[in-house]
């Protein structure tokens, strides 16, 4: 009895939790459809008598740096998470299957990228990037955003490409395939699933991403998605609460679909991760 | 001919390399020169020694930077990890558990950026206050412009984000668990309880120390929340680290200090995380 009694507590306790953690989000969706008048009349759980969603998505897009910061990152996103996927891939390859000396370190060295905490690059690129004109520029936070995937992507692919069967690439090269043509036509198809998770780990990371974002750039031709956002709260924390929220909601689409969309790719991801 | 083909392989790896020599390596060093001059971000650095570390046992902003970080760490250690393990267990076979799995992940998929815009509105006056103030409940705390409320606040909006993932780490974790240990416990009639703490727990051990070593690890580090929610403020009573850090640099122009402060932050990570994994180790060659 005792024991169904105590189920019950902890079952009803989880019940409790899960809507106080769905709560915020419900909130959020009440208000970001209130109109700026209802907004400052009403009280935060009633829902809205006139709903002003289009008008509040309107306002965003057309009427704030957000539809710009949204293009911005989703070019940052692709390249940055293309291109690192890309250049780690071929390092992995090399390291796992050609003639490295001290293939070991070459990985470390480029492993250690992600050792420091990021507070430890925000100076010294900040410096780099205003000598040679990539401050504030699509190209330099292209760049970064590249350079910061590269150590994850290699540490999977080099993980993944070990498993290799070594006579499948002597198979290759035998039937007169050059390195590059092995990399190309057996290893890349070959790896299709992990490029995949780990595309998707890393558009969420640059999409994310906030502090880079502020410091490298400056207009909003520029500026990341987050940073936007951060920069509107500023402004918009007052009575023009309801076109942040709409903002945060928006902004939120991308990886919020990727993920329910997604779901077992992203489980796979955290399953990386773990080992990691 | 030859020698010219044993360098091939090298160009493989020569872009990946480059990049993270020249974004990461160098700045780590730069960064470690900076700290120990007065450079203001323009013009000549000068060489000041160990200044900008002395400052850090003098000035009282650096000192509740540090125990605050201090306090976000135990505080995103202990709290989502652990309340993601107690989650995990319970929602493993409780009726409806796919839809709460989703409902407890969903957060998971909003950026810490946009955790703080939430969490903020939720703070202010027009928040929870209001919503106290309709239950009667006149007992106002102005959350994010009162120490520590405001730590607390965003520790608070840092739990919501980040219990999920966890969860769903212990849940893969459980699902790779042998079945017989808990056969052996039910048949011995051991209770739920008991069966956490004697099977669950020992047999989680590896990724318990994995999903804590990830908080750990990026509880030093939190920025998003705090730069959105307070700024650090007021009075800069609410700044960790990381945020010290940025306001420094990036708004005080104290370049100098503000490597000085990613230096102590370095450290700091280095050192706990060789404590943990130097503790950990020790304890599973015990075992």
């Amino acid at each position: 009895m005792t024991r169904a009694i105590r189920k019950t507590f902890v079952q009803a306790s989880v019940v409790l939790l899960a809507l106080l953690w769905v709560a915020p989000v419900l909130i959020v969706i009440i208000n970001a459809a209130k109109s700026t008048k209802e907004f400052r009349q009403s009280k935060f759980w009633e829902l809205p008598a006139d709903w002003a969603i289009v008008d509040n998505i309107e306002q965003v897009l057309f009427r704030t740096d957000l539809g710009r910061g949204f293009v911005n990152s989703i070019v940052y996103g692709c390249l940055g998470a293309g291109f690192a996927i890309a250049l780690a891939a071929l390092a992995a390859f090399a390291l796992t299957n050609l003639k490295i000396k001290g293939a070991f370190y070459w990985f470390l060295l480029i492993y250690s990228g992600t050792l420091f905490p990021f507070q430890m690059y925000l100076i010294p690129l900040f410096k780099m990037y205003s000598g040679i004109n990539l401050y504030n520029s699509m190209l330099g936070l292209t760049l970064f955003y590249i350079g910061i995937c590269i150590p994850f992507c290699l540490f999977v692919l080099r993980n993944y490409y070990m498993t290799f069967p070594k006579d499948y690439v002597n198979a290759a090269q035998l039937d007169g395939c050059s390195d590059f043509q092995t990399f190309l036509y057996l290893f890349v198809p070959q790896s299709l699933p992990p490029f995949f998770v780990l595309f998707l780990l890393q558009f969420t990371w640059i999409w994310n991403d906030l502090i880079f974002g502020l410091v490298l750039s400056r207009d909003e031709e520029v500026r990341p998605v987050m940073a936007s956002l951060a920069q509107m709260t500023g402004m918009y924390s007052g009575t023009g609460m309801p076109t942040l929220l709409m903002g945060a909601l928006i902004a939120s689409l991308p990886t919020l679909l990727l993920f329910f969309g997604l779901q077992r790719s992203f489980m796979q991801g955290l399953a990386i991760n773990v080992k990691d | 001919m030859s020698k010219l083909k044993k360098i091939f392989p090298y160009l493989y790896v020569l872009p990946a390399a480059s990049f993270i020599t020249v974004l990461f390596l160098y700045s780590a060093v730069f960064t470690l020169y900076i700290s120990f001059t007065n450079w203001k971000g323009y013009g000549q650095a000068e060489w000041v020694g160990l200044a900008n570390y002395i400052r850090f046992f003098q000035d009282p902003v650096l000192l509740t930077s540090f125990t605050n970080t201090i306090l976000w760490v135990v505080a995103t250690l202990l709290i989502p990890v652990g309340l993601g393990l107690i989650l995990s267990v319970v929602l493993q076979n409780m009726w409806g558990h796919a839809v709460f799995k989703n409902i407890f992940y969903l957060p998971y998929g909003i950026s810490l950026t946009i955790t703080a815009i939430i969490w903020g509105f939720l703070f202010s006056p027009l928040g929870i206050n209001s919503l106290l103030a309709e239950l009667g409940i006149h007992w106002k705390v102005d959350w994010l412009n009162t120490p520590p409320y405001n730590t607390y606040s965003m520790i608070m909006a840092s739990i919501w984000q980040s219990t999920g993932t966890n969860m769903i780490l212990f849940l893969v974790g459980l699902q790779s668990l042998p079945k017989d240990p808990f056969e052996a416990a039910m048949i011995d009639g051991a209770s739920r309880f008991r069966t956490f703490i004697s099977v669950t727990v020992p047999l989680l051990k590896p990724y318990t120390i994995v999903v804590a070593g990830m908080a750990l690890v990026n509880s030093f580090k939190v920025f998003d929340i705090i730069w959105v929610m307070t700024q650090g403020g007021p009075y800069r009573s609410s700044e960790t680290l990381a945020v010290t850090m940025y306001r420094e640099s990036f708004v005080l122009a104290n370049m100098g200090q503000g490597s000085a402060v990613s230096m102590l932050l370095t450290v700091m990570v280095f050192l706990f995380s060789w404590l943990y994994l130097r503790k950990t180790i020790q304890k599973g060659e015990d075992a």
